[in-house]
């Protein structure tokens, strides 16, 4: 019976991810984002990745936190014009069957995934971070694939790769601890310029479409 | 040195006069015709010089490796001399025929920079020295062409562009994937090593004759041979200079050519003999000689019977080298060049027709003889050639095809070429009975479609010598046969090598 | 097949030219940091800058001729990264910095031209060209999986960068969506190295190489790598966004991401097969399906397409799949066939990157001269823009792969290897294929050909643009013939010269 804050460490990111990508009002869906990645340094930090939880603080909390709401037009003064908070909500409603249908490809990849970690014997301690990490990797591709929402994409894309990062130090973490912290530090990075780009297209986008919803594009056959 | 770059020089005159021409500004026609002519003119002399070395018994070739395994390799022989020595002549003829022909027409820079090109191709065509470097020209020609054909730029024009190409282009993979076969085999064929096939265990055999096959099918395109001609009545839409010379040397002759290198100079006359693919090939000239006559005796208008007529008359060459034996070699070879001047001046003088009178229909002939006697001369003269009368040219072809059939021991080919020469007789003959016997609009009864006075003489002067020449030189070639440097002289010599070792 | 990828972990890396690899990677920025403060109005000052980059690899390929495989490791905090650099290493750097430098020559008249410097793009271009071309250098130099994954996610976010200078609603939305997808792509990329590193506890390729035993892990994973790096490279069922992403782009842009971007994944994708599985025949006919299925469709859609450059982008989906069909003629054949298919493989590469390169430079000239993006627009183009049209006209033949060009000496190898392996199907998806190119290339100038239109308002572009795009597509003409260059440049892989 693993100790019960490792059990809440470990819970805490999957239920705030879950959250995150359910809620269809954005700024708050930013916010649980912001709440996940502080989780999520939390997580780091008791795994003993203190230099992962710095910067997951600092990059992933702050500054992606930070590009989300700039891409919702939310100043750090909260000053935002309503007409844009209006839209700052998925129109589109979820619809479960939809959702459904979504899950399979997603349990597929998962029961790939599984079956290949299957044959790689983990430690007690990485054990349950790896669980979390291929919960938050599901997760984040179900809702990557289901939602059109551009917004919402990226915090799919972000939860996304939290679980690749988590997985991969929970599988590196005692044997090559050097080059796995080089690969999360780069994905990290890349998230962050990902999400940061990603954020001022949202932006222009909404900037140069006024009539249309701004961050919309079901046209575009991504998945 | 020298022997080594002759090739390599005589290829470039024509190559580097492209993008020269190109580099002239469109306005400057003269320096664009200087520049033409004396290009013609040090090719043919080059292949002059290379003729000569042949006969001295001298060494041409110019090669460098592509990828290991695959050589570029510009060779003189005999029978290449005989096809670059057609093209530098006709190339000649046909740069001064185009300049008169497009005269202040548009786009000139761009014709004449791909008529080069495609002159290039030829010369390249008959100086490849293996497979390999003959299918890059071969596809080379291609690629010149087609901005030649959709000259004009009007539907008609860049529609049998679209066919031409679809035609030539299937054709030009088929062939790649065939030589691509045979390399796979047995690597590098150099032109006139027959032993690396002969050598080759027979349990091959069969894959040898599906090789054949396909090469034959790639080349059979230009050839024209039936069921593979469709793309040559609808380009005849070109200029007359292009289509007289597609017609006589550059497309259509590179598909005989290409065959006659395949069954000389790859297979060997002995293994396509053995294989039994001479019979494949007499039959389907046999084929398409009929096929063709029948068909131009249906056309209505002047070029395209005379584009029927060359389907036919293309593959007099293909029934020649399928002759078992030397006189069948000679008749097809000769028949290469003979064919080339006549068929050259046939369009010349369909071009002036419809330049000077505006004539495209044969009925619109009536007796011009009067109005254009030298061309009608001209004309006379490559007709009576097609149909095989002494003193022209085409006799002598018909004559040592006719020997051929005997020492094939295939007599009822003789039967093929007098229904043959029937039928030429009854396309060509009304023509020249309209030309020279009809009263027409020159004694006084209806009036010309178009008439234009272009020149001093009964037409341009640009355009009625090269006529006059081409039609003076298919005069020769049967008048002085058998004098050395002659068509039939080359032809004999190239038989002597493929039949005595 | 990995002694010719130059990864041997036999050899001692020398150390003596380490300044030498790093300035290869690092000048390129450098390019990017002074267009960034001077803005260069005229061409020379970019191409100064982008000869400058030139000259660590001058100094690199003698030391590589002579001694061949040059092999480094860079320690850094406990983390080791090894670079290398061989023939095949050394042509894709020389190609990489020729077409910067040819985007970076055009790229001033085209923005003074075309752009008239509207908004904040034209600053951006430069810093992110040279960051595109910096991380291209450390994609040809890895030989570890991280200092792969940086490059590819440089070089990604940079590509997509680019591609979104233009700033208009069409270029946003594409690249919107070009961003997602390669975002996707770097973490399906990222799971499959965490995989990896988890099994095998290295990243190093050529360690890995000897470690890795078959099995789920090493199936999973290069199953995620694969489909990560095919998503980029456009690889058949994975390439709509592509056309979309180009329609919009700038065109020096669209140059170099066609001719390079798309080939540093394959490059990376074949490279992993190479070292992980060079026996996975049936995996590698998957992938040769996925090839032809591509040089199909893309060569269909490129037929269809109404605009210019949507013929020329989907042209790249046609051509991506020759190369695709590189893979079953490279893995589990004999090695006679291997050798002729690497050849062609690299020659395919070379021979297209260079033709794509002169055909979207050659499109963009033809679209700005005629105001035109459509096909059918340019009708007479022939008679007014015969340069652009004959760069057209080069590169095309390049492209389908017709003689004397460097894509004919390439199809040819790769038919070649192919009759050799006894694998029928590519003969025909090559000849289809070629038919195809054909097709699309010669409704092009059909439509040029076109004589009897009126004479409406064109405006000709700087003949420095338009000699760019021929010079460029001359090389990729004139490299057919001569092809043992690069190839004996290919032989240098091993230990020694």
């Amino acid at each position: 019976m693993p100790p019960l804050d490792d059990v809440l460490l470990v819970t805490l990111p999957v239920l705030l991810a879950a959250f995150v990508l359910l809620d269809r009002h954005l700024v708050r869906a930013c916010s649980l984002f912001v709440l996940f990645a502080l989780a999520v340094a939390l997580t780091w930090w008791k795994l003993g990745f203190l230099w992962l939880a710095m910067l997951e603080t600092l990059l992933g909390a702050a500054l992606t936190g930070g590009f989300l709401f700039h891409a919702l037009g939310v100043g750090l003064a909260g000053r935002a014009p309503t007409a844009r908070l209006a839209h700052a909500r998925d129109p589109v409603p979820l619809i479960w069957r939809r959702g459904l249908v979504h899950l399979l490809p997603v349990l597929a990849l998962l029961g790939m995934l599984a079956a290949a970690l299957g044959s790689l014997p983990a430690s007690d301690g990485s054990l349950a971070a790896r669980w979390s990490g291929l919960v938050l990797i599901g997760l984040g591709l179900w809702a990557f694939a289901l939602h059109t929402h551009l917004l919402r994409r990226l915090l799919a894309f972000n939860i996304t790769g939290t679980g690749i990062f988590l997985l991969l130090m929970s599988l590196v973490g005692k044997t090559a601890p050097a080059a796995g912290q080089g690969l999360v530090i780069t994905g990290l990075v890349v998230a962050l310029l990902g999400t940061a780009l990603g954020a001022l297209l949202v932006r222009r986008l909404g900037a140069l479409v006024p009539s249309r919803e701004p961050a919309s594009a079901s046209d575009g056959q991504a998945s | 040195m020298s022997q080594a770059w002759l090739p390599l020089i005589t290829l470039a005159t024509s190559l580097l006069v492209a993008p020269l021409i190109l580099l002239l500004p469109e306005r400057a026609w003269r320096a664009r015709a200087a520049l033409n002519l004396s290009a013609a003119l040090l090719k043919l002399l080059l292949v002059g010089l290379m003729v000569v070395g042949l006969y001295q018994g001298r060494e041409f070739a110019f090669g460098f490796t592509v990828v290991p395994g695959v050589e570029f390799l510009l060779r003189v022989d005999a029978l290449g001399m005989m096809f670059a020595g057609l093209s530098s002549l006709l190339w000649l003829a046909t740069t001064v025929y185009a300049i008169g022909y497009l005269e202040d027409s548009p786009n000139r820079k761009r014709f004449f920079a791909f008529f080069s090109l495609c002159v290039a191709s030829t010369i390249g065509i008959s100086l490849a020295g293996n497979l390999f470097t003959f299918l890059l020209f071969y596809e080379l020609l291609t690629l010149s062409t087609y901005p030649l054909v959709v000259h004009r730029g009007h539907p008609a024009g860049l529609a049998a562009g679209t066919v031409y190409l679809r035609y030539t282009l299937s054709g030009g993979l088929v062939l790649l994937l065939g030589v691509v076969g045979l390399h796979a085999l047995v690597g590098d064929v150099t032109f006139g090593e027959r032993e690396m096939l002969r050598d080759l265990d027979p349990s091959y055999h069969p894959l040898l004759i599906g090789l054949f096959l396909v090469m034959l099918l790639g080349l059979g395109v230009k050839a024209a041979l039936v069921p593979l001609h469709g793309w040559l009545p609808r380009a005849m839409v070109a200029p007359a200079p292009v289509s007289a010379l597609l017609h006589a040397v550059a497309v259509v002759k590179a598909g005989a050519f290409g065959i006659v290198r395949l069954v000389y100079d790859v297979y060997g006359i002995q293994l396509t003999f053995e294989l039994g693919l001479l019979t494949v090939l007499t039959v389907l000239s046999v084929f398409t000689i009929l096929y063709g006559s029948i068909r131009a005796l249906a056309q209505q208008e002047l070029k395209p019977r005379l584009a029927y007529s060359t389907i036919s008359q293309v593959s007099y060459i293909v029934l020649g080298i399928s002759l078992f034996g030397p006189f069948g070699t000679i008749a097809g070879l000769a028949h290469l060049m003979h064919q080339g001047l006549m068929k050259v001046t046939l369009f010349y003088c369909a071009g002036n027709y419809a330049e000077e009178l505006g004539i495209h229909r044969i009925d619109e002939l009536d007796g011009a003889g009067r109005r254009m006697p030298l061309t009608s001369l001209a004309f006379t003269v490559g007709a009576l050639g097609m149909i095989g009368l002494p003193p022209v040219a085409g006799f002598i072809s018909k004559w040592y095809l006719g020997l051929g059939a005997v020492q094939a021991g295939m007599p009822w080919v003789i039967g093929v070429l007098v229904a043959s020469s029937l039928l030429n007789a009854a396309y060509f003959l009304p023509i020249l009975h309209r030309l020279w016997f009809r009263a027409g609009p020159a004694h006084g009864k209806g009036q010309w479609p178009e008439e234009r006075c272009l020149g001093r003489f009964e037409t341009s002067g640009w355009l009625l010598w090269p006529s006059l020449a081409t039609a003076l030189f298919s005069l020769l070639a049967g008048l002085l046969a058998g004098l050395p440097f002659s068509p039939l002289d080359l032809a004999t010599l190239v038989a002597t090598e493929e039949y005595l070792p | 097949m990995i002694e010719r990828l130059g990864l041997v972990t036999t050899q001692l890396p020398t150390t003596g030219s380490s300044v030498m690899a790093l300035l290869v990677v690092v000048l390129p920025l450098l390019l990017g940091v002074l267009g960034a403060a001077c803005r260069p109005k005229r061409g020379w000052p970019a191409v100064l800058a982008s000869l400058l980059a030139l000259l660590p690899l001058l100094t690199l390929t003698p030391l590589v001729v002579s001694q061949g495989t040059q092999a480094w490791v860079l320690e850094l905090d406990g983390l080791t990264l090894h670079w290398r650099a061989n023939g095949l290493t050394l042509l894709l750097l020389l190609l990489t910095q020729l077409l910067v430098l040819a985007s970076a020559a055009y790229a001033p008249a085209y923005l003074r031209v075309a752009v008239q410097a509207q908004g904040r793009g034209p600053a951006w271009l430069w810093p992110l060209m040279g960051l595109l071309a910096a991380s291209l250098s450390l994609i040809w130099l890895a030989a570890d999986l991280l200092t792969l994954y940086i490059g590819l996610e440089l070089m990604g976010l940079s590509a997509v960068g680019l591609m979104l200078l233009p700033g208009r609603e069409d270029a946003l939305a594409a690249g919107m969506r070009y961003l997602l997808l390669a975002l996707i792509g770097s973490l399906a990329f990222l799971l499959g190295l965490a995989l990896l590193l988890g099994a095998w506890g290295r990243l190093d390729l050529a360690g890995l190489a000897e470690a890795v035993e078959a099995g789920p892990v090493l199936w999973v994973a290069m199953a995620l790598l694969s489909a990560g790096l095919l998503l980029k490279a456009a690889a058949f069922p994975l390439h709509a966004w592509l056309a979309p992403v180009h329609g919009s782009a700038w065109t020096p842009v669209s140059a170099l991401h066609a001719a390079l971007v798309i080939k540093a994944s394959f490059f990376i994708a074949l490279q992993l097969w190479l070292v992980f599985a060079p026996q996975a025949a049936v995996a590698a006919w998957v992938v040769g399906g996925m090839g032809a299925a591509a040089v199909v469709w893309g060569g269909l859609l490129a037929w269809r397409a109404d605009k210019l450059k949507d013929v020329v982008a989907w042209s790249t989906v046609s051509q991506l799949g020759y190369l695709l069909i590189g893979f079953p003629l490279l893995i589990g054949t004999a090695p006679a066939v291997a050798s002729i298919a690497w050849d062609g493989v690299w020659l395919q590469l070379l021979a297209h990157s260079l033709a794509k390169a002169a055909m979207f430079l050659a499109v963009g000239n033809l679209m700005l001269a005629t105001g035109e993006s459509r096909v059918s627009g340019l009708a007479g183009a022939s008679r007014r823009f015969p340069l652009a049209l004959l760069s057209f006209g080069i590169a095309a033949i390049s492209l389908v792969g017709l003689p004397p060009s460097a894509g004919f000496t390439a199809k040819w190898l790769l038919l070649h290897a192919a009759l050799a392996a006894g694998q029928w199907p590519w003969l025909l998806v090559l000849a289809v294929g070629t038919l195809l190119s054909a097709a699309y290339v010669f409704r092009v100038f059909r439509y040029s050909f076109v004589e009897d239109v009126e004479l409406e308002d064109y405006r000709p572009v700087p003949l420095r643009m338009d000699l760019i795009a021929l010079i460029l597509a001359l090389a990729s003409l004139l490299l057919g013939l001569a092809a043992t260059w690069p190839l004996a440049l290919l032989e240098i892989a091993g230990g020694g010269p």
